[in-house]
């Protein structure tokens, strides 16, 4: 309950630092295409009004606004969300000073968004793909638990960490050394020993007591990063036995076990494009498990690959190459919008009133190679998605009689 | 003193026959079997095929609209609109795209296969700074699922090369991607064989931390020198012997050497470079490398920074084989332009290659090389398909010596052809079909086309 109390109080203090930086000033975007994220689903000549960061109304009798943005019937989508990545706590991966995901010493309570940079390089880079939030996580250490999972928006504000402690993420499945069954019953031990904990009134818990109190709650998701499907079947189980609210990572071989994780109600984060049976734990990876998992019922989000850090940008190719093995592109539009905001509790990843103005208008199909984002907002506000990468473009494509570096 | 009386016996009859080696009869001229491992590769049995009605993006430069594709015997005959010709079969390719084989020109499929564990790791050498003498060939491993995925994505070729550990890292390999249980079996026959080098921090990183040359950038290039300085002196004595002996003479062989067979085998030019290389100084400095030595540099590999020096790359005959936007991972990735394959490919004879080095990206080199079109697009150039096409076709045919053979749709070249279900430079585009030497070897519809790994049968 302490907790609980506390992170009322941070969100408390985000929103109102949050709606001093954000415009009074009402935009409205008329004339789009809008891809809802929700029931609605697709909006033809559509118009959406965004105020104080929120989205205000959609398709509203009559516009007044201080801004009208004619999209002339572009795409407009929610601003996709990236998850599983160090996106703001890693500049340079072979860096090692530039790194902070990570710690030998990290367990339940190691919280990286302590170090979470909104000036990185990355972000701006990121933008170019539609993203406004994502979901960082810690890459951990020596423990199976790497800690502690934040939401972050794009916005490089000194006040982007939107949601602190969102999520607890556990590396399960193959080990280099030792036995699985080992981390297991290590997942096990700490839930079982927190169940069975006497509470002490007069002492304040711990961070990490206070962490899988919250996961034995199910107020706290547990994201767990395996592969093989008697693992994810195993952890499936774990759920039944003790109510937490289970997320699933990695699940290159979840389609084996699709109906469970369906009847369970366990989200899966995939990358959509693994198909390669990288190790014993991913003989089923294959193109078409995002779209079987969809078909199954199983809530499907959908990460990046490998460095997602810096290729999080790519999200809406993974998407795209989804639906081009089978799943519904509505589907795929939530598994980068709609489905995050689910899992992670926020208010955010689709077009609807009372979301958080995070917006995006593209210049074609979003998940197409030949498009590009035409405008973006996060929190309401227009943002660029000007990147270093586009500086040193234009440094080497203009002419000059003077050396390179005069170029600015 | 007794005890050495042999051996001085022995020398004074070296001597001697030293002496008499130079004018006497002549033994058996020593000679080298530059092709020990030779390919075995057969085309599979074809069907004279034309394909009707499709897009083709002939790997040239050019683009016909509803146009056909004619190949018979493995060869490409005709391409054009309405051909009059008799085929064994024939594929109403309308409102789908045809293309040239894809290429990859770095990969390490088969080296550093799926699954990915340890036992598996035959990529890098990292024994030594120089290992020229190890050929990545020996270290395929044809069960690789990775090349079916590949050929899923229209790979027909493909380039396997040592990692990138060492300043020389062997030889490479040139492939034909068809399933094999030996790697001669895939072996792309007369390809000329390429030699890996890296410049950077790999190599730095890797001996730098076994406290030996090189931990610099200084000491690579010293490590490089070196190496081409014995291979100078290798060649020198080689052609000693061959110009002795072709003299009358019947001089001694030089011992031989298989690290320095592969390094004269580039001063000779018949072993083309192909150079890990991110930063633009640094691949200024491998051109001058080869100036020094003789030799041309041949293929930047990653060079993450060729924007930036696309007109010594050009003047210099050097292909640039580039990812779209691979960045950041370290510190001489950072540097990244989603153009820069735009940037190098607008230069007047300019070699833009997109690669992969990935066993993922290379099952979608059309989305790669589409990455960069668009990209490029949206800052003002004027980038088509067919051109496009070049970066993952014949452009890369050509930093593999191969592009006499295949690469591009024309009369007499290889049938390597893939039909898409459309316009390759879609996310959603698939490879429905795909040919080599007018073998089909994947069909998309038809699960008798669609080859499995020894290594995949029977998972469950």
């Amino acid at each position: 309950m302490t907790k609980l109390t506390k992170s009322l109080k941070l969100s408390l203090v985000a929103a109102g630092l949050f709606s001093a930086t954000a415009s009074a000033a009402s935009v409205a975007i008329v004339n789009a295409t809008l891809h809802t994220s929700t029931k609605q689903g697709v909006l033809e000549g559509a118009s959406v009004v965004i105020e104080d960061g929120k989205i205000v109304a959609i398709n509203p009798a009559s516009i007044d606004a201080d801004t009208t943005i004619d999209a002339k019937g572009q795409i407009v989508t929610a601003g996709f969300i990236g998850t599983m990545n160090q996106l703001g706590l890693v500049e340079v991966g072979a860096v090692a000073g530039s790194r902070d995901g990570g710690d030998d010493k990290a367990g339940i309570d190691f919280d990286p968004s302590l170090a979470f940079n909104p000036r990185s390089s990355l972000i701006p880079y990121a933008r170019k793909g539609g993203i406004t939030q994502d979901v960082i996580v810690p890459n951990g250490g020596d423990s199976i638990f790497a800690g502690l999972a934040s939401v972050v928006d794009l916005s490089g504000s000194f006040e982007s960490v939107n949601k602190k402690q969102v999520a607890l993420v556990v590396h399960l499945g193959e080990k280099s050394k030792g036995s699985r069954a080992m981390s297991m019953k290590t997942l096990i031990d700490k839930l079982e020993g927190e169940k069975s904990a006497k509470k002490d009134d007069k002492k304040e818990p711990s961070t990490e007591q206070k962490v899988l109190a919250a996961v034995l709650s199910g107020d706290m998701p547990l994201i767990a990063s395996v592969q093989r499907a008697s693992d994810i079947y195993e952890l499936v189980k774990l759920k039944e036995a003790y109510g937490i609210n289970l997320v699933i990572h990695g699940a290159d071989d979840a389609v084996v076990v699709a109906d469970a994780l369906a009847k369970a109600d366990v989200p899966v984060i995939i990358s959509s494009m693994a198909n390669l049976p990288g190790s014993f734990d991913s003989l089923h990876a294959n193109l078409a498990n995002a779209g079987k998992l969809e078909k199954a019922g199983v809530k499907v989000i959908i990460g990046v690959a490998g460095d997602s850090s810096h290729n999080v940008y790519q999200l809406r190719f993974d998407a795209g190459n989804a639906v081009s093995y089978g799943m519904s592109q509505q589907g795929a539009l939530s598994a980068v919008t709609s489905n995050i905001a689910d899992v992670f509790g926020l208010n955010s990843g689709a077009i609807a009133k009372g979301k958080r103005a995070n917006l995006v208008m593209w210049s074609a199909d979003p998940f197409e190679l030949n498009s590009h984002v035409s405008k973006m907002w996060i929190n309401g506000e227009e943002v660029s998605t000007e990147a270093r990468q586009d500086k040193l473009r234009d440094r080497y494509t203009t002419d000059s009689a003077m050396p390179r570096a005069y170029t600015k | 003193m007794q005890k050495f009386a042999p051996s001085l016996l022995v020398m004074a009859l070296g001597v001697a026959l030293a002496g008499c080696q130079d004018n006497g009869p002549q033994d058996p001229k020593v000679s080298i079997n530059k092709n020990p491992y030779p390919s075995t590769y057969q085309p599979l049995a074809s069907q004279s095929t034309l394909i009707t009605n499709a897009t083709v993006l002939t790997g040239t430069g050019e683009r016909l609209d509803d146009a056909d594709v004619f190949f018979v015997d493995g060869k490409v005959q005709q391409v054009g609109k309405d051909l009059a010709v008799q085929a064994d079969k024939t594929i109403d390719a309308q409102g789908k795209w045809v293309t040239p084989g894809i290429i990859d020109v770095h990969s390490h499929l088969g080296a550093y296969p799926t699954p990915s564990v340890a036992s598996h790791q035959d990529g890098n050498e990292m024994t030594s700074p120089v290992t020229a003498e190890v050929w990545v060939e020996h270290s395929v491993w044809p069960q690789d699922p990775g090349f079916n995925r590949a050929r899923e994505g229209g790979i027909t070729s493909l380039q396997i090369l040592p990692g990138s550990a060492n300043l020389i890292g062997g030889r490479g390999v040139t492939l034909k991607n068809i399933p094999s249980h030996t790697m001669q079996g895939m072996k792309f026959p007369e390809a000329p064989y390429g030699l890996k080098m890296a410049c950077g921090e790999n190599p730095k990183r890797v001996y730098g931390r076994k406290g030996v040359l090189p931990s610099t950038r200084m000491g690579n290039m010293a490590g490089y020198r070196t190496a081409w300085i014995d291979a100078t002196e290798y060649k020198r004595e080689w052609d000693k012997y061959e110009s002795d002996y072709a003299a009358g003479k019947n001089p001694a062989a030089p011992h031989r050497d298989i690290k320095l067979d592969t390094l004269a085998g580039v001063l000779e030019g018949d072993i083309l470079i192909h150079n890990h290389c991110y930063k633009a100084e640094e691949m200024a400095m491998m051109i001058d490398l080869g100036k020094e030595f003789g030799y041309h540099s041949g293929t930047f590999h990653h060079g993450v920074e060729a924007y930036k020096i696309a007109d010594l790359l050009a003047q210099n005959g050097n292909c640039a084989a580039l990812w779209p936007d691979w960045w950041g991972f370290k510190m001489e990735a950072y540097d990244m332009v989603q153009e820069n394959v735009a940037i190098v490919d607008a230069v007047k004879n300019s070699c833009a290659v997109v690669h992969s080095d990935s066993d993922t990206t290379i099952q979608r080199l059309n989305q790669e090389a589409g990455k960069v079109m668009y990209r490029a697009n949206d800052v003002g150039y004027d980038i088509s398909e067919q051109h496009a096409i070049k970066w993952i076709t014949s452009n890369a045919a050509k930093s593999l010596g191969i592009d006499d053979k295949t690469g591009s749709l024309e009369a007499g070249k290889q049938a390597d052809v893939v039909i898409w279900n459309q316009n390759p430079f879609s996310v959603y585009a698939k490879a429905e079909q795909v040919f080599i030497d007018g073998a089909k070897v994947y069909d998309r519809n038809d699960d008798k086309y669609q080859a499995q790994s020894d290594f995949m049968l029977g998972q469950k």
